[in-house]
């Protein structure tokens, strides 16, 4: 019995091995990683990821690939945390691979960072925005197709002082890590204006989050009437205060970070409340409408029936968009031709716009967006409108 | 001037949902010497009642009896509820445990609060609920350059309204006399012949009803409900509680009226970020100062 078993497994085995060597045509490939988290918290995350990067994938290849050869994605699961963030890394060096896309989420992608950079492993990160990632140490192999915690309030600078011309600015968050830190940096960037004497800062300070009840700060906001009113916290603060405020008669242009415009916002704070609030953004997937983003979108959409779920799965395909870009121009898959090729191309055109790096490995001119809630409650891009 | 005027009204209004949960706390503790710690849940569970009820019945209860109507049906009827359910878990979870000793009920109150928070999460889901936008009163007064929704107003009328017929209940009627005295000294009243069961049904029922008016006016006022928005209201009353003295009710309603004008006024002329800090430290002063709180009075201790 035992014997016929094994003749039985032995058989099947070698009849597998012969099928599959037979089916697979023996057209050699470029292989590039993708760490992504498939399970874990952030599991939808990972398979928006793996969706966008084979779909882009898909658009290379059938403009026939690069150096006249196809793209292959080998996937590794990170599961978003720290410890199996270095598994997938090694997973993935140990296959020989020499191009990478990695990671989501900044303390997750750190690990991994270092592991390919030792091993001279180009990587692109895609969901990773803390300053440190570039700023603290120089990882020669590592870039990022996002941006940075910074950006955000780079752009909120740039726009309230050269588009709205305020010259009355609020900023107000909510003395925890993220809003904290989003307010801190705005001040920073707006200190020339203010040193300049164009712009005052006429309030900065803090709510607690939590509450239900912001009546008193509504009614401080109201006195000081500022031109643009800055909220750098979460969506069920900023419904509340936005509420509040319109009822208490506050007029100001209220400006939400990137953690306020969500479908929760809309339907606490109601359509009379929100319309006509300005939120920075990074680019929305509907809203982008350079022709390499629609001819994506198209695919992406005739593939799954919806647009990718967040911006951070599509900075994953420009991940790959730009990696491509850079082998093309290299000429090779060679880890140090490739980083030279990322440092210095210049044409290179991805989905959220132009694939240009810092030599820290940054993206730059990263785009980001104002988007407005128009009469009906719906959001319509502000600002630039490209 | 306006300014001031303003922030005061904010902090009323702020202050008088702190005092009505007060209430809950000292009743309570003034006639079983036991914090409630459940009472916040109870705020919460009127809130979501009050809320499902707008949402289930606002195709007809609205249609039939106008917004304002509406508004009516689920306040009484969260009110009711919440009643009813502050008397279960009188019967069930404190008054097993009650003879065994003080701390025993404690735990028996803390688990439930969480049983009620959980539970409360497990059916209306663990993410913010916002109170239905046609079901809410609109419109808004403007007095010069003081805005204030309708809504807000009745909450602060209602509310006043409420404690003061309490206040007079408790302090003027002859059934408060008897709350009072049961507050004082148990074994003493019981043997003048005053029903133990019928006061506690009594503080069970009222303190409960009060808090889940409150949950309902919050729901109204504020449109977004969480299932752990007792938590923070139920600190900040009973932190109200022992400002005004604990076991006394018109303390209760003075520490909650107070700790919200406070706390508006702080913030709206200092600072928002030290306001927590501000309200503590004021507390811990007057502590200092009244270790029984405002109006609270030495009680001889009971052997």
């Amino acid at each position: 019995m035992k014997k016929i078993l094994v003749w039985l497994l032995v058989s099947v085995m070698s009849v597998s091995f012969l099928i599959t060597s037979c089916a697979k045509p023996t057209v050699e490939t470029i292989k590039i990683g993708l760490q992504t988290p498939l399970t874990g918290d952030f599991a939808a995350e990972g398979q928006w990821t793996k969706q966008c990067v084979e779909v882009a994938a898909d658009l290379i290849n059938k403009k026939d690939g690069v150096l006249g050869k196809k793209i292959e994605i080998v996937i590794a699961d990170d599961a978003s945390n720290p410890k199996d963030s270095a598994l997938a890394a090694q997973k993935l060096i140990s296959q020989g691979l020499k191009e990478v896309i990695a990671s989501y989420g900044s303390s997750v992608t750190a690990p991994a960072a270092d592991l390919y950079d030792a091993n001279k492993v180009v990587s692109v990160g895609y969901g990773c925005t803390a300053v440190r990632l570039t700023m603290d140490k120089q990882r020669p192999y590592f870039f990022r197709a996002s941006g940075r915690d910074d950006t955000q309030s780079e752009f909120f600078v740039k726009f309230a002082v050269e588009v709205l011309k305020a010259k009355r600015i609020a900023i107000m968050h909510d003395n925890q890590d993220y809003g904290k830190g989003v307010a801190e940096d705005a001040k920073r960037f707006l200190q020339p204006y203010i040193d300049s004497g164009q712009v005052k800062l006429v309030y900065y300070d803090a709510i607690t989050p939590h509450e239900s009840d912001y009546s008193a700060v509504v009614s401080q906001i109201k006195q000081i009437n500022p031109d643009v009113w800055f909220f750098t916290a979460y969506y069920p603060e900023a419904a509340l205060l936005i509420k509040q405020a319109r009822q208490a008669g506050v007029t100001c242009t209220f400006l939400g970070n990137n953690s306020v415009p969500t479908p929760e916002f809309e339907k606490i704070a109601g359509v009379d409340a929100i319309k006509g609030s300005i939120h920075l953004n990074e680019p929305m997937p509907q809203f982008l409408k350079s022709p390499e983003a629609v001819e994506f979108m198209d695919s992406y959409k005739a593939k799954y029936n919806e647009l990718p779920g967040s911006i951070w799965a599509v900075y994953a395909a420009d991940a790959l968009n730009a990696l491509a870009a850079a082998i093309k121009k290299a000429g090779s898959t060679d880890p140090d031709a490739v980083t030279n090729a990322m440092h210095t191309m210049t044409d290179a055109k991805g989905i959220t716009g132009p694939l240009l790096f810092t030599d820290r490995g940054d993206r730059k001119n990263i785009p980001y967006y104002a988007y407005i809630y128009n009469e009906e409650g719906k959001l319509e891009l502000y600002w630039p409108k490209d | 001037m306006h300014m001031l005027l303003e922030q005061f009204l904010n902090g009323l209004t702020i202050g008088s949902f702190y005092a009505l949960v007060a209430m809950g706390y000292s009743m309570v503790y003034g006639v079983m010497k036991l914090v409630n710690f459940a009472h916040g849940d109870l705020f919460t569970l009127g809130s979501y009642l009050g809320y499902s009820i707008l949402v289930f019945g606002a195709g007809w209860i609205t249609q039939v009896l106008g917004v304002w109507g509406g508004v009516v049906v689920a306040i009484s009827g969260a009110m009711i509820s919440v009643g009813i359910v502050g008397l279960v878990v009188e019967r069930i979870a404190y008054r097993p445990v009650y003879k065994v000793g003080r701390l025993p009920v404690v735990a028996s109150a803390l688990g439930m609060s969480i049983f009620i928070s959980n539970g409360i999460m497990a059916i209306w889901g663990p993410r913010f609920q916002a109170y239905p936008q046609n079901a809410i009163p609109s419109g808004i007064l403007s007095f010069s350059d003081i805005r204030i929704t309708f809504v807000k107003l009745i909450t602060l009328l209602v509310s006043l309204g409420l404690m003061a017929f309490i206040y007079w209940l408790v302090e003027k009627t002859f059934f408060g006399t008897a709350v009072r005295a049961m507050a004082l000294d148990r074994d003493t009243a019981t043997l003048m012949g005053i029903d133990f069961n019928k006061i506690i049904l009594f503080v069970f029922f009222v303190g409960p009803a009060l808090g889940a008016m409150a949950g309902v006016f919050a729901g109204l006022n504020y449109g977004r409900i969480i299932f752990n928005l007792g938590w923070t209201y139920g600190l900040k009353a009973f932190t109200a509680t022992i400002l005004g003295g604990i076991g006394n009710i018109p303390g209760a309603m003075i520490g909650g009226l107070l700790l919200g004008v406070m706390e508006s006024l702080f913030e709206g002329f200092v600072s928002g970020a030290w306001k927590n800090v501000f309200v503590f430290l004021v507390l811990i002063i007057i502590l200092i100062v009244r270790p029984t709180g405002l109006i609270g009075e030495k009680v001889a201790e009971k052997v």
